[in-house]
Formats: C-alpha cells, structure tokens, sequence
C-alpha cells in the first residue's frame, strides 16, 4: 500500500495528528521501524543529535579522503623506518616468492624504441626478473620526458628506473635523485662488459647511467634516394655550392630536395646548427662547445648564414619549420623529397630500401675534412639511471643493467655498434651499415654534440625557438646570431 | 521541507563538501604559485628568493606582449566574430523544420565532441603548404598567389589557428543559443507575427533582447575559454615558429616546462590569473545586468 507523504513528512517533521493517521494507514512493519526510532531518539532532538553525527562522520571522511590524497609518497630509503621495510620486502621478494613491484619510465621517441620495448625487453624481462613485477610507462622524449621527470620529481613519485638525460641531469643531481651506480655495476661485473668503462663517467668520476653505447655511433648524414638523383642528374655533392646546385637541379625536376624536421627548431637544435658551423670551421665548432667562443665568432655567424642560406635557396619545403619528425621521414621514404637530413639511428630502418645511400655533410672550406671531423651524439649522461629513492636498490640497478642489454643487443642485431659486449655474434651488417663503420670508425675528430653537451635548459629552448624562426626565411642570421649570444651569455652549463 | 533546508546544519552540509573541493583545488593551489612566482625556482629545485624579479623579467620580455596580443586577437576572434556567427546560426536552426534542425545540431556539436588534438591535426593537414586543402584549392581555381605556408608565416599563422578554434566550437555556442531561443515563450513571437514583424525585426527586437543572459554567459565562457587558448597552439604549432604563435598559457607553459623557470612561469600564471578575473568581472558588471522574467 502506497501511503502519500505530507510536505512535513518528507521534510523530517510532522505533526502529531498526521502522525496517528499515518499509524493508522501504514503496514505494520512501517509503525514497529516508526516506533522503534521514536523510542529511541524521541524526536527532534534526536534528529539533531543524528544531524550532529552526520556531520561528525562527513567530515571525518572528508578529512581522511583529504589526507590520503596529500600523503607524500614517502619511500626514502634513508629513512631508517622504511629502511627496514624496503630491505623486509626486499627478502621477501626472493624469499617468500611475493612479487616486488618497479615501475621504469623510458623514452619512447621513434621505431627503434618500439622494437625494443616490444621484442627484446617484453618477451624477455619476465624470464629474468621472475620474482619481479616490472610496470613499463612511456616517457616520450626531449622536453616531454624531462617534464614528466620534473613533476615526479617534485611530487616525490620518482620512478625506480628511468631514462637520465644529459639536459636534466644536474638538477636531478642536486635534488639527490639520482644513484651513483659505480658500486653496484663495479661489484656484479657489469661493468667490464663496457669496452671503455671511462666512457661512462661523468666529470666526477661517478657512472650514473648505463647505455648501450650505440648513441656514440650516431652522427647526423644526408640520406638521399639514388634514383631520384639519376633522374635529376644530381652527382652526389662534395662541397656545400654543389650541395646548393643539387637542390637547383632537383627543384627543376619537380622534387623537393630535402627534408628534416623543423618543428619546434629539432633540426637547428640538434645538428643542423652545429653540422653548418663545422663544415666551415670545425674548430670553432669545438670550440663553442668547450665554451671557448660563442656566437660572436664569424665562423659561428657563418653557420646560422648557411641556414638561412639553404632556406633562400629553397632547399628545404615550404613550411619546414613547421614540419615533424613523422611526416619529415614520410616525405623522405614516400620519394616525396630526395634527400633526408637525419642521424644514423634511423639507417638500420632506412637502409631495408635499397634506392636509399648516404654521404657526410659536404665542406664549405678547406678547414673541414668529412674524414677527419664528425659530430657524435650521446653523452654519459643518457642511459637507464636509477632513483635513490626507490626501495630496492639492487634489483632496480639489474633492471637497468638488463635494459642497457636489451638496447645493445637491439643495436647489434641491426647491424649497429655498440660498445656493451652482448655475448652475441654480431650479425655481417649490410652495405650501408658496413660503408657507415668504415668512413665512420676511423674518423680522428669526433666532436661531442653540442645540444648534449653544452646547452643548459633555457639555452636549449632558445636555439630551438630561434632555430625554427631562422628555417622560416623571415628572420635573418644577424638576428639570430644577437639573440643566441645573449642567450649564450646567461648559459649556466658551464657554471654547474 | 523549507524549514528543514533553511537549517544553518542543512545548509552546510550541502555548502561544505562543494566548498571544499574548491578550495583544495582552486584556491589552495594559488597561494604555492605565488610564493613560487616570488623565487627562483628550475622545476626540481627552490634556488632562492627574489622578490618581484619574475614580474618585472616577464613585463620586460617581448614575448610576454606578443603572448598577450596573441591571446586577445584568439579572444577577438572568439567574441566578434565567433559569437554573432553563433547567434545567425541559432536563429536560422530556430527557422528551420524539424527534420532539418536535428541534422543541424548534430552536425553543429560534431565538432565540439571531438578531441582537440584530432581536430588540430586535421587542420594542420589543410594547411600544409605542399599538399594541403587550401592551397589545393587555391591554385586550382587560378589563384595560385593567394597561397601561403599558413602555420609558419607571421601574418597569416594566428589567424590560421583562430580559424580552426572558431569551427571547432561555433556550433556548440550556436547550440548554447538555441536552447536559449527555446525558453522564450512562443507567444512574444506569435504576438510580432501578427503585428507583420519580419524574421529581421522579430530577431532583433525579441529574440536578441530577451537572451541576454544566455549571451552574457556564453560571452564569459568563449572569453575565459579563449584566454586560455592552449591545446590548439601546442598540438598546430609548438608556439613557433619562434615565439610567433605563443598564447599567454602558452608562454607561461615554454617558461616553465621548456625553459625550466618555474619562477617566471608562474610570474605569468599570476599576472593572468588576475587579468582573468578583472575580465571576468567587467563581463559581470557592464554586460545584461537587468534581471529578465517572462
């Protein structure tokens, strides 16, 4: 039976002669559960009383949800209650069989990433760390890992093991985010699997990342399609004019004649800066990176000219300085644009087309020999660190030990160098490769990428800002040149 | 019932949990960004204080004014042009058959339900120089000069970006209108019908009129919104070339995130969080502030 409620009812109160009438219309169970509160609570004083208790309990609640959501994930190890714990789970982990748990950020930035998370690090992570549940998240790169790196940082959620960068490495360090590893990799051995273990030593002499040591063997080249350069009647060029003629004849053919990405100044930023200045002077290369000249030396000045030279000259497509690194590579492996300016990470993909060869970025003076002078990339600074946060120091350090392996064994097998001896028969690497190592590997001058190694952050954001403006043919290289040297001026790299 | 919710208890219990996670949320984050934006901070550590140093770097910067001219040409873009495009929209879905306004309105809302970084993409393809809609377009019907490389010129690349922000949410304004136009009773306009009123004049001098606070709260929500133009810019542009194409949020983003001043970065977040309720307030307080009841 359906009894209408009054507005005073619904309301909580009723009067007394509404009362009897709802006793007398309502089931029996309805009366008794009635009465029952009745005698209980006598009214509205108890409502008030039940009121007050609510309000006790919502706000308890609020208060408990509140400081569970601002708890610090408190896990320092050198606090000595969590030391216990860190080192009770620990055994647990390879005592009782329960599983520990580390989470790795890492970079995720092109497909030789892809291939490594998802042929040799998935398949095999499991089978090494049995006892371990190991929680992969992507990390992307360049400013969106340092980001993601910033905030766990300062939210206190540092991951086990991450990817360490030399362009966030000192703060890192300051903060005491980062492990010193020499101890760990000295004492397991891992260490003399390193052809030359100096190499990963920072200027204090400590090793706080590990890496496949392929990055050193990655250098900025001109991949170009051979048979579009038939077509066009372009001779591989040897000096910087025949490089511009080239583009001539190419751009008459209807091709665009090169292609790298531009977006956000990548290009300018990482190589094509360093790669124009070297050409015409390679010491004043070397020199602005050991912070001995800046952006005042002509043969520095020259270097931006020769970009914004390239952009006149209509060497690059319109609205370069907008283009990403996808649709660069597109427009380079589609036989849209007949020359790709990239680094050789990307040859082991590029070399699977066989219309595809490289050459060294021609000279622009006699001062530059490509035999003799070559920019690398890396630093001992990129490679899988550890936090010193975590709570378990030993199996993060194996992790990271593992992934530098996955890495080189990836490398390798793509016909690679590295320089973490895999215990793997490196494969007979094909033409390409080969004809790499051999103009590479005797190389006298390699000289260390100034994006990696001399660049704090603002400084790095500025050379790609202006970098971009200069591949837009709107800004000049007078104004470029004013504006990194006051930019230069304030880098703080070398006063770390 | 009335006495019960007019309880000062009642009212508080209602009052409190919204409370609460407003100022854990809204307010509470401030006070951390204004005691940063007085130090010198690099995203992982505090390197000192300063004073007002930020303030005075970021008003001494001319990307800060190119930042804020950007901002308010979106906002102009936004307001002027976006808003009486969503009232003639509103007005002609209102005039339209049944049939005819359901597709409407689901066409006008296709945009806006769609993700930011889709509809970026997607515009970012029509402007591509090489192989792009527009310039296809251009060159094909004879207009081969017009062409341009839309995201990389300085004159031609915010209101590019504007462009793609107006398509994206002029339907969803348009929407807003509508269901405004919907609340009007009927017989205001059956009244000017029969007075031989024209579509124009019925328009103006009712529809228009009696929507005034629909206006005011749309106007409030595309200037916020506007304002705080971000995503389009991030996903179309990175800002660039340069700082060509940097909103306030934007620049704010570059100076702490890629530049690692925490410090400044959030300088700005303060200066434009003010602008933000100043702008907010003069809406409040010049635009529909006679209460309507019909």
């Amino acid at each position: 039976m359906s009894v209408p409620l009054s507005k005073n009812e619904a309301s909580g109160y009723r009067t007394e002669l509404e009362q009897d009438q709802i006793k007398s219309e309502r089931p029996a169970e309805v009366i008794a559960f009635r009465a029952l509160s009745e005698e209980k609570g006598k009214g509205i004083t108890m409502r008030k009383k039940e009121k007050a208790v609510g309000m006790a309990i919502l706000a308890a609640l609020t208060v408990m949800s509140l400081s569970a959501c601002g708890s610090k994930n408190d896990n320092n190890p050198s606090s000595p209650g969590n030391s216990a714990s860190a080192s009770e789970q620990s055994s647990n982990s390879s005592g009782s069989g329960e599983k520990i748990k580390l989470r790795v950020v890492t970079i995720t930035t092109d497909e030789n990433r892809n291939h490594i998370m998802e042929q040799y690090i998935k398949p095999n992570v499991t089978k090494e760390f049995p006892n371990v549940d190991v929680e992969f998240e992507p990390g992307g790169g360049g400013d969106d890992m340092a980001n993601k790196m910033k905030t766990f940082n300062s939210s206190g959620d540092m991951p086990d093991v991450f990817w360490d960068d030399a362009g966030y490495f000192t703060p890192l360090k300051s903060a005491d985010s980062i492990m010193d590893l020499t101890p760990y990799i000295t004492k397991d051995g891992f260490l003399d699997k390193y052809d030359v273990p100096d190499a990963l030593k920072h200027v204090d002499g400590k090793i706080y990342s590990l890496s496949s040591g392929s990055d050193t063997y990655f250098t900025p080249v001109i991949f170009y399609h051979k048979d579009m350069f038939e077509q066009a009647g372009v001779q591989v060029p040897k000096t910087f004019d025949e490089l511009l003629k080239a583009a001539d004849q190419l751009k008459s053919k209807g091709m665009v004649p090169a292609t790298t990405q531009g977006k956000g100044g990548w290009g300018p930023q990482l190589y094509l800066l360093q790669q124009m200045i070297q050409i015409g002077d390679p010491q004043a290369m070397q020199d602005l990176v050991a912070n001995k000249t800046d952006f005042n030396n002509p043969a520095v000045k020259e270097g931006a000219a020769r970009i914004a030279q390239l952009v006149k000259a209509g060497f690059f497509p319109d609205g370069i300085a907008n283009l990403d690194y996808g649709p660069a590579m597109e427009m380079f492996t589609s036989k849209k644009a007949a020359m790709l300016l990239m680094f050789t990470w990307e040859l082991p993909n590029l070399a699977k087309d066989d219309t595809v060869d490289f050459f060294p970025f021609p000279g622009a003076s006699d001062k530059y020999d490509s035999s003799k002078f070559v920019q690398y990339w890396g630093s001992p600074l990129n490679g899988y660190a550890v936090s010193t946060k975590t709570k378990h120091p030993d199996e993060a350090v194996k992790l990271a030990e593992f992934l530098a392996m996955m890495d080189a064994k990836y490398f390798e097998s793509t016909g690679g160098q590295v320089s973490l001896k895999t215990g793997d028969t490196a494969p007979e690497p094909g033409p390409l490769m080969k004809k790499f190592i051999d103009w590479y590997n005797p190389i006298p001058t390699k000289i260390p990428s100034l994006a990696l190694n001399a660049l704090d952050s603002k400084t790095s954001a500025e050379l790609g800002s202006n970098g971009a403006n200069l591949l837009t043919g709107e800004y000049s290289a007078d104004q470029f040149n004013a504006d990194m040297q006051k930019t230069w001026s304030e880098n703080t790299w070398f006063k770390q | 019932m009335n006495k019960y919710y007019s309880t000062k208890w009642s009212l508080l219990v209602f009052a409190v949990p919204a409370l609460l996670l407003f100022t854990v949320f809204c307010v509470y984050p401030l006070l951390p960004e204004i005691w940063m934006s007085l130090h010198r901070n690099d995203g992982f550590r505090n390197l000192g204080f300063v004073g007002l140093d930020n303030f005075k770097d970021a008003f001494s910067s001319s990307s800060f004014w190119l930042a804020h001219r950007n901002t308010y040409l979106i906002v102009g873009i936004s307001v002027l042009i976006g808003l009486p495009l969503s009232m003639m929209l509103a007005l002609f879905m209102d005039a339209q058959t049944p049939w005819f306004r359901r597709i409407f309105k689901t066409s006008a809302m296709f945009p806006a339900i769609l993700s930011v970084t889709v509809v970026s993409e997607m515009w970012v393809s029509f402007y591509d120089p090489n192989w792009g809609l527009f310039n296809s377009l251009l060159k094909s019907i004879g207009l081969g000069s017009w062409t341009h490389s839309w995201l990389t010129e300085r004159r031609t690349v915010m209101p590019s970006i504007g462009l793609s922000f107006l398509w994206q949410y002029i339907g969803l304004n348009a929407m807003l209108f509508y269901a405004g136009i919907k609340t009007i009773p009927k017989n205001y306009f059956e009244a000017a019908l029969i007075d031989g009123a024209n579509f124009f004049k019925v328009s103006v001098k009712i529809t228009i009129p009696l929507l005034q606070d629909i206006i005011k709260y749309v106007l409030i929500l595309s200037t916020l919104g506007s304002m705080a133009f971000y995503s389009q810019v991030r996903v179309m542009t990175s800002g660039g070339p340069g700082d060509v194409s940097r909103t306030v949020v934007y620049q704010m983003y570059y100076t702490a995130f890629e530049t690692s001043e925490f410090g400044k970065g959030t300088a700005i977040a303060v200066i434009f969080i003010l602008e933000c309720l100043l702008i907010s307030f003069l809406i409040q307080r010049f635009v529909a502030r006679e209460k309507l009841e019909f």
